[in-house]
């Protein structure tokens, strides 16, 4: 095992790692916020919005990651899109994960009874606030967990980035591994990167869930 | 909203109907509610006094006939329109106001503690202050006897203290009319008598009524008139002692209370 390598390649992989961070939070957040854009709009918008929202759905979900980023950074300079990697990286991180959160944030919304919008209709609150201060507390109970487990998901697919050479965690690794001939120990690191990042996130994704459900603990 | 005259009744009913695709749920009602009377509507399920209830408040979209509070048609634009367009959502939520409602299943928000159940819309809908409302919350608490569970979340409340909550968060409003949806059928009957006995002390103090309920103690005992429903129709409406009396005239109402009294209810 030659780990004296890291002493070399120790910065340019903690780069690469810092920009798996930036693609996979910028990537996800993004994505969150598309996501739950479209199942409001899905839920309160008239019907052909409904329809085009399901199809985008539908076909995102429906096609590989790697697909799509490749059509939007070989694809977009043909629809005037001149994108550099990172930018690629990112926006195609947003595309593929809102419909996947949109279905998330959808099963939220059908999770809280409607009673609890009837009553709060009865005091005469209005549709946003009823949104915002009902619907979107009761609906994080059921959700933060399936939201965390997507972000650990998310954490992975940054990898796939590398194929279209965003110096990511994955390509700085393979050009470590190509120019030392080394491979156990980069991949042994990477690893050990990908996993700090999922336990970092089940972490937070606890703590989101302890404060979600405080109102359910029993006195 | 305008006072109608104090012996105008404060709820006018008529020719109201409501369908549920080809179901005929409520079949030309006509119905008055009197200022402070109490008005409890029983019959078997699916007779439609949910729905009738429901319509007072618009959150069924009734098909025809015409609902008034005080003289302001309820939901609907003008009655006259075909086809109707519903009122803005800024306008019914004006009326809404001054209707409150209680549900079977509390629909309490379990994220919010007693305390914000009931002051969320002394702030966000009459736009009083934080300080205002909770002094104003707390007052509605006291009027239900729980002002040391302020702080708890529903999830540590009974089902009484919950539908108490409930009856609180409406009051609160200030409402001029009450309609209760079977507030007591979710509830273990130990936990009957303290919602009822709340719900007895704003009769008695005056407050407008209208209760779909199938405790017929509190029916016979406490309301002015009781109207009987079957297959969406008004079979009858009368004060409890014709209702409840040994012979009541109409046989389906008869056929109704025949199952209460073999279990020596009335």
């Amino acid at each position: 095992m030659e780990f004296d390598l890291f002493l070399r390649y120790g910065p340019a992989l903690l780069t690469g790692f810092g920009v798996t961070i930036l693609c996979w939070l910028v990537g996800s957040f993004g994505g969150l916020v598309l996501g739950f854009v479209l199942a409001c709009l899905y839920r309160y918008g008239p019907a052909p919005l409904r329809w085009v929202i399901y199809a985008y759905v539908e076909v995102i979900r429906g096609t590989p990651f790697m697909i799509q980023l490749f059509i939007l950074y070989y694809g977009g300079p043909h629809f005037g899109l001149l994108l550099s990697p990172i930018q690629a990286g990112i926006l195609s991180f947003i595309v593929y994960g809102s419909p996947y959160f949109s279905e998330i944030f959808r099963s939220g919304f059908n999770a809280v009874p409607h009673g609890q919008v009837e009553a709060a209709r009865c005091v005469g609150l209005s549709e946003g606030r009823i949104l915002r201060r009902i619907i979107l507390p009761q609906m994080l109970v059921p959700i933060t967990a399936p939201l965390t487990n997507f972000f650990i998901i998310l954490t992975k697919e940054t990898a796939i980035l590398s194929v279209v050479t965003v110096p990511e965690l994955l390509y700085e690794t393979q050009t470590m591994a190509a120019e030392t001939f080394t491979f156990v120990e980069p991949f042994l690191v990477l690893s050990l990167f990908y996993w700090l990042m999922v336990i970092g996130t089940s972490w937070v994704g606890a703590k989101a869930e302890a404060r979600v459900t405080r109102h359910l603990r029993k006195a | 909203m305008d006072e109608t005259p104090k012996d105008q009744p404060i709820i006018r009913i008529s020719g109201l109907c409501k369908y549920f695709d080809d179901f005929e749920a409520l079949r030309d009602i006509t119905l008055d509610v009197n200022r402070s009377e109490v008005l409890c509507l029983i019959g078997p399920s699916g007779s439609g006094k949910s729905t009738l209830l429901r319509c007072l408040n618009f959150l069924e979209a009734y098909d025809g006939g015409e609902v008034y509070l005080e003289g302001d048609l309820i939901g609907w634009r003008s009655a006259r329109e075909a086809p109707r367009r519903p009122l803005s959502s800024e306008k019914l939520r004006r009326q809404r106001q001054h209707i409150g409602m209680v549900f079977q299943q509390f629909n309490l928000w379990p994220h919010m503690t007693a305390l914000e159940n009931v002051a969320e819309a002394l702030m966000h809908v009459k736009g009083l202050s934080k300080s205002e409302a909770t002094t104003k919350a707390r007052a509605a608490l006291a009027k239900v006897n729980l002002s040391d569970k302020e702080k708890n979340y529903p999830a540590n409340l009974s089902g009484g203290q919950q539908q108490r909550v409930a009856i609180a968060r409406a009051i609160a409003m200030e409402p001029s009319v009450m309609l209760f949806d079977e507030p007591t059928s979710a509830l273990d009957p130990e936990l009957v008598g303290e919602v009822l006995s709340v719900m007895k002390e704003m009769a008695n103090e005056g407050m407008t009524m209208v209760v779909v309920t199938h405790e017929m103690g509190f029916a016979a005992h406490v309301a002015d008139r009781v109207a009987f429903l079957e297959e969406g129709r008004l079979v009858a409406c009368s004060p409890p002692s014709e209702i409840f009396g040994r012979e009541p005239d109409d046989p389906r109402v008869r056929a109704f209370l025949k199952t209460y009294r073999e279990r020596n209810v009335v």
